[in-house]
């Protein structure tokens, strides 16, 4: 499959905003503080939407998005039934804040809430990817991994605006990115795993020859995921998923302010860089079980 | 009721000339195909055997017009859908381009039209059919391998192009062109476990293929 950059930078962004605003929404739970709360709800705003331009950049005709749309069985159509219930949970969600006595609470119900449909739109996202008929986008482990963007990216993001905004005690929330950076390194380990062993489950013709590309190689799928060794262990796992539990490690060890502000810094730019780096693997195998048309 | 095309594989000669009448038929654009053929092989008849024991086939694929389509399923504008006739279509004027169905596809045999920006396959040549004529691919295979109908009638009635033979004194193209030769009179007797189809992940392709006395290559 072609690499989709769209689809790459909107699965990422929404697997981050997605992270920071349920971060955020349970955070609400232990502590109240206005500009901490609100600013990450900006910026988990500015990453959604982020998200939506990059998704109609992929759309070749998004003015026909009404011609019909609303099959159920598509995953593009659930998308965009847990974006919109997103949406709209996040803004009950600053109404509710905003007209609470100190500009910062909201009930736990509502909290758990948004935790809920942040959890559910990044499963529902990365489940649309998933096609028996592409053998290495077919697994939930591709599922935890998304999921596993937003534990890390959400956390750390958030510990970033609350160590610039002051309040909170870093240590606390720094756990959460310490938790969620070893979900994220599991899962990447996981998945990369999983692509390495990929190979059996396509159909093998042994030699073939297409005479409508008659100076092509034919595929070879073991070589296509030898190819990829770089990107998807050294880019995705160890620096996208591998260095950032040792900084927050160290970050948690520390307790500095300026260091988990430059730590956060570092930790969001291994993710999304790991992050990027393996949804280009993920397209680049995401060959079909039948490869040679 | 189930359209489908059966290929009879001990007779396609990989002349590619059902690629290139599919092309002259529905103008798919240069680089694109909805339908190619492949050669398979030359591959040793039995493990370890060398050449001269080899063997080889050729094979005409394009959009198997599934019974279960995924590329159905996934499109988010009913785009992509299935009429009564079985066949697979796609509405341009519904297509988005967000290329899912492509992804779907098991086979990869759809792609994105960039001029139009909408994603194109075949179409078992609707125009064509609904005329009562047979698909192009058919119509002009040079081995006579190729046979179109209503699958769940029994494929011993597909149906391709007439011999010359029997267009009696009119040897006319319209005249070729509605003489008919039903696949149970016309190709040489197979076994069931003869009978072959794409790989299936669930999304049961229509088209088969006959191959005798060859191993067939790939998952079914």
């Amino acid at each position: 499959m072609q690499i989709q950059w769209e689809l790459i930078l909107f699965t990422s962004l929404i697997a981050w905003s997605a992270g920071l605003f349920g971060t955020q929404a349970l955070a609400a739970v232990f502590w109240r503080t206005k500009k901490i709360q609100l600013t990450s709800w900006i910026v988990a705003a500015v990453l959604l939407i982020g998200g939506g331009v990059a998704v109609f950049l992929h759309l070749k005709h998004w003015e026909r998005i009404f011609n019909g749309f609303g099959h159920l069985t598509s995953g593009i159509t659930q998308e965009l039934i847990a974006l919109v219930i997103l949406v709209v949970v996040a803004i009950a969600y600053l109404v509710v804040m905003l007209r609470s006595v100190d500009k910062a609470s909201v009930p736990k119900w509502l909290s758990i809430l948004a935790v809920a449909v942040s959890v559910i739109l990044v499963v529902v996202m990365a489940h649309s990817y998933m096609m028996v008929s592409r053998p290495a986008w077919d697994s939930f482990i591709w599922v935890a991994y998304v999921l596993g963007n937003s534990l890390v990216l959400g956390p750390a993001t958030f510990v970033l605006v609350a160590a610039f905004a002051g309040g909170i005690e870093l240590k606390k929330v720094g756990k959460w990115l310490l938790i969620g950076s070893i979900a994220n390194l599991l899962f990447a380990i996981a998945y990369a795993v999983f692509v390495q062993l990929v190979g059996s489950s396509f159909a093998e013709v042994g030699m073939y020859f297409d005479p409508n590309h008659p100076t092509k190689a034919m595929a070879d799928i073991n070589a296509i995921v030898d190819a990829q060794i770089l990107l998807l262990w050294l880019g995705a796992v160890i620096i996208g998923s591998a260095l950032p539990v040792i900084v927050a490690f160290v970050a948690q060890k520390k307790n500095d302010i300026i260091l988990w502000k430059v730590f956060a810094c570092v930790i969001v730019v291994c993710v999304i860089a790991g992050a990027i780096a393996m949804r280009v693997v993920f397209y680049n195998l995401g060959l079909s079980v039948l490869m040679f048309y | 009721m189930q359209n489908a095309i059966v290929t009879d594989l001990n007779r396609c000669v990989g002349c590619l000339a059902c690629s290139v009448a599919c092309k002259a038929a529905n103008g798919v654009p240069v680089g694109s195909f909805w339908n190619k053929v492949l050669r398979i092989g030359p591959n040793p008849k039995s493990p370890g055997a060398k050449c001269p024991d080899v063997e080889m086939y050729f094979l005409p694929i394009g959009c198997q017009h599934c019974a279960n389509p995924e590329c159905v399923a996934v499109c988010p504008t009913n785009a992509s859908h299935k009429l009564a006739d079985g066949t697979v279509q796609i509405d341009k004027a519904k297509c988005i381009g967000c290329q899912f169905c492509v992804m779907a596809c098991p086979y990869n045999v759809r792609y994105l039209n960039d001029d139009e920006g909408v994603v194109e396959k075949c179409t078992l040549c609707a125009q064509k059919i609904a005329q009562g004529e047979l698909p192009q691919c058919v119509e002009q295979c040079g081995a006579r391998a190729r046979f179109f109908g209503d699958i769940e009638n029994g494929i011993e009635n597909l149906e391709g192009p007439g011999e010359p033979a029997a267009f009696e004194k009119d040897k006319s193209y319209e005249a070729m062109s509605k003489t008919r030769v039903k696949l149970g009179d016309y190709v040489h007797p197979f076994k069931q476990d003869e009978l072959h189809k794409l790989p299936d992940v669930g999304n049961k392709p229509a088209f088969l293929y006959i191959l005798r006395d060859r191993q067939w290559r790939g998952k079914e």
